[in-house]
């Protein structure tokens, strides 16, 4: 594989890996305030 | 001719890493890192195992002897936190670390940092949390379930429960972040999902798990700290609250938590019997499918903890067939652990043993989980020393042993040099022996009626409780071999080649023993995949 191609593969890599771990974070936030969310919800009712 | 560069790995195919203190606090690599987690992990263990020694002692004989209810309540709630979130949750993080990215093809995890900040929240949580034995009032003594309104009469030891289960928590979620963004995209080429190892499988299911329930537990603290200090009433019956309601967000967390301490362990037997049976494992794809059923499931059983609270009976029942319906896809484990021994070439090492002891004895475990999950059996035993049996089962024989089974299994690849394996035999003996005497007991003891957290008891439940002391004192000075085999193996060890066993497949045994500082610099070819998934 070319180093350019292998440099190119790299960054997409790094791209990808950025943006699923943001991706599993927002949905460990959504269930942390989801959560306190229904509670209250649930509270007012 | 444009200029040829090398990979920007390639410098790292040398084995130079930090040395002196830098090469642990600074650490990136995810053996460092893995080894840290175990050493962690077995440190735990072991406060967590006194704590249980001091619950013996004092339930050896009835009436009050050592200590007071008040720490002994305390014991047996840090004994429970500590084991959790102490001992088995880093001990499956530290062998993820160290075997994923080998497993997958992989020179590292994907987010090295983030893998350090994970560990290193961890020796400050269990820190705070351990300091709470000695502010006033005394460590948590709600048990590790924190219902209210119990725990919000606990004193100055209360916020440092919360934020360290907070810290354990962001713990968790970031190595589970990091687990599945190493699987989804850190594989080799040709490493696809259906030749993965099932370890890897079991552990991206379980770091699934964790993303969607640790953040509920941390909601559910933190709705407990307002109720304490900002006069918040989520669960405060005087101020519209609802206690049970705590419960079952509890619960939500604490079934698919099970299963967190659990599956990682389905992964590591799927691994070890058909090393020692020398045959392929008999079921690859139903072993995957089973395990992903398991973690489904385990979202919608969580009220069976909870029966006697009341609830409709069209929720019981919904409960009740629901966590009944676990016992299939078990089943389907069991039958392909068996079916991959059965006229396979046997033999007994160490790892070998302690699969077989997780065989026979998760399956009890499983057993006594069925008759708890039926609802009027359940309220009679509910509270009962039968619980305490029923989860112990699970958790020592099923987690603990399925953990020393995996570091009996790999620590030749870690160390380069294999270990005592009579001692090792010893030390499974010891345990298998102890840990029934310890346990099974207890069943007799809550059939006849003697709650759990109690630190006295009638003079009818002597007999028992006196020999589930003796096989709890035995069982825990066994537990000292380990560290000593371990010790003894990394200094003194006979060196091995690159597959310690001689059944062994995967990418990890096709590296060198102990293996290079960074795995995988140049990722393996589709032909080593294809032996090594030789599924």
């Amino acid at each position: 594989m070319g180093a350019e191609l292998m440099a190119q593969e790299s960054e997409e890599r790094q791209r990808r890996v950025r943006r699923s771990a943001l991706l599993w974070l927002s949905v460990a936030a959504a269930f942390y305030f989801g959560y306190i969310v229904l509670t209250l919800v649930r509270a007012a009712r | 001719m444009a200029e040829v560069h090398a990979p920007a790995e390639a410098h790292d195919e040398h084995d130079h890493k930090p040395h002196g203190w830098r090469r642990w606090v600074y650490a990136t690599n995810h053996k460092d890192i893995g080894t840290m987690y175990l050493i962690f992990a077995c440190t735990m263990f072991f406060i967590g195992g006194a704590m249980a020694m001091v619950i013996r002692l004092e339930l050896f004989k009835p009436g009050l002897q050592f200590v007071d209810p008040q720490f002994f309540n305390s014991m047996t709630t840090m004994h429970a936190l500590i084991m959790i979130f102490g001992a088995v949750m880093p001990g499956w993080t530290g062998l993820a670390n160290w075997m994923i990215p080998m497993q997958v093809g992989a020179p590292d995890m994907a987010l090295p940092r983030l893998n350090n900040f994970s560990f290193w929240i961890l020796p400050f949580a269990f820190t705070l949390l351990l300091s709470s034995l000695f502010v006033p009032g005394g460590a948590p003594a709600g048990g590790w379930t924190m219902y209210p309104p119990l725990v919000l009469q606990t004193g100055a030891s209360f916020p440092m429960l919360v934020f360290s289960i907070h810290l354990m928590g962001a713990s968790s979620i970031l190595g589970a972040i990091n687990i599945v963004v190493t699987i989804m995209n850190m594989r080799a080429p040709g490493m696809t999902l259906l030749r993965m190892p099932l370890f890897v499988w079991s552990w991206l299911i379980t770091a699934y798990l964790l993303i969607a329930v640790m953040p509920v537990l941390a909601g559910a603290v933190t709705m407990l700290l307002t109720d304490h200090f900002f006069g918040t009433t989520f669960f405060t019956a005087a101020g519209g609250g609802d206690p049970v309601m705590f419960q079952h967000i509890f619960w939500f967390f604490g079934h698919p938590e099970v299963y967190i301490l659990i599956l990682p362990a389905f992964g590591i037997i799927s691994e070890i019997i058909p090393t020692f049976s020398r045959k392929p494992l008999f079921g690859y794809e139903a072993m995957v499918y089973a395990v992903a059923s398991i973690a489904f499931l385990s979202f919608i059983v969580w009220a069976h903890h909870m029966f006697t609270v009341g609830m409709p009976l069209a929720a019981q029942l919904f409960f009740m067939l629901s966590t009944m319906l676990i016992a299939v896809p078990t089943g389907v484990k069991v039958f392909n652990w068996t079916a991959t021994m059965w006229r396979g070439s046997l033999s007994f090492e160490p790892p070998m043993l302690f699969a077989l002891a997780f065989l026979f004895l998760f399956t009890i475990g499983g057993f006594s989980g069925l008759m708890l999950a039926i609802v009027p059996a359940d309220y009679q035993y509910q509270d009962t020393y039968f619980v305490v049996a029923h989860f112990h089962y699970v958790l020592v024989p099923g987690a603990i042993f399925g953990m020393m089974a995996g570091v009996y299994y790999w620590l030749p690849k870690w160390t380069g040099r294999m270990y005592d394996l009579k001692l090792a035999t010893w030390h499974f003996w010891l345990s298998a022996i102890f840990v029934n005497v310890l346990f099974f007991p207890q069943h007799f003891l809550g059939l006849a009626g003697m709650p759990r957290r109690i630190p006295d008891y009638a003079v009818q439940f002597t007999d028992w409780n006196m020999v589930s002391s003796i096989g709890g004192f035995a069982f825990g000075l066994s537990q000292l071999l380990f560290p000593y085999i371990i010790w003894k193996c990394v200094h003194s060890g006979e060196r091995i080649g690159n597959r310690a066993w001689e059944g062994a497949h995967g990418l990890e045994w096709e590296l060198p023993s102990p293996p290079p500082y960074h795995s995988w610099t140049t990722p393996p070819s589709d032909a080593v995949i294809a032996r090594g998934a030789a599924h």
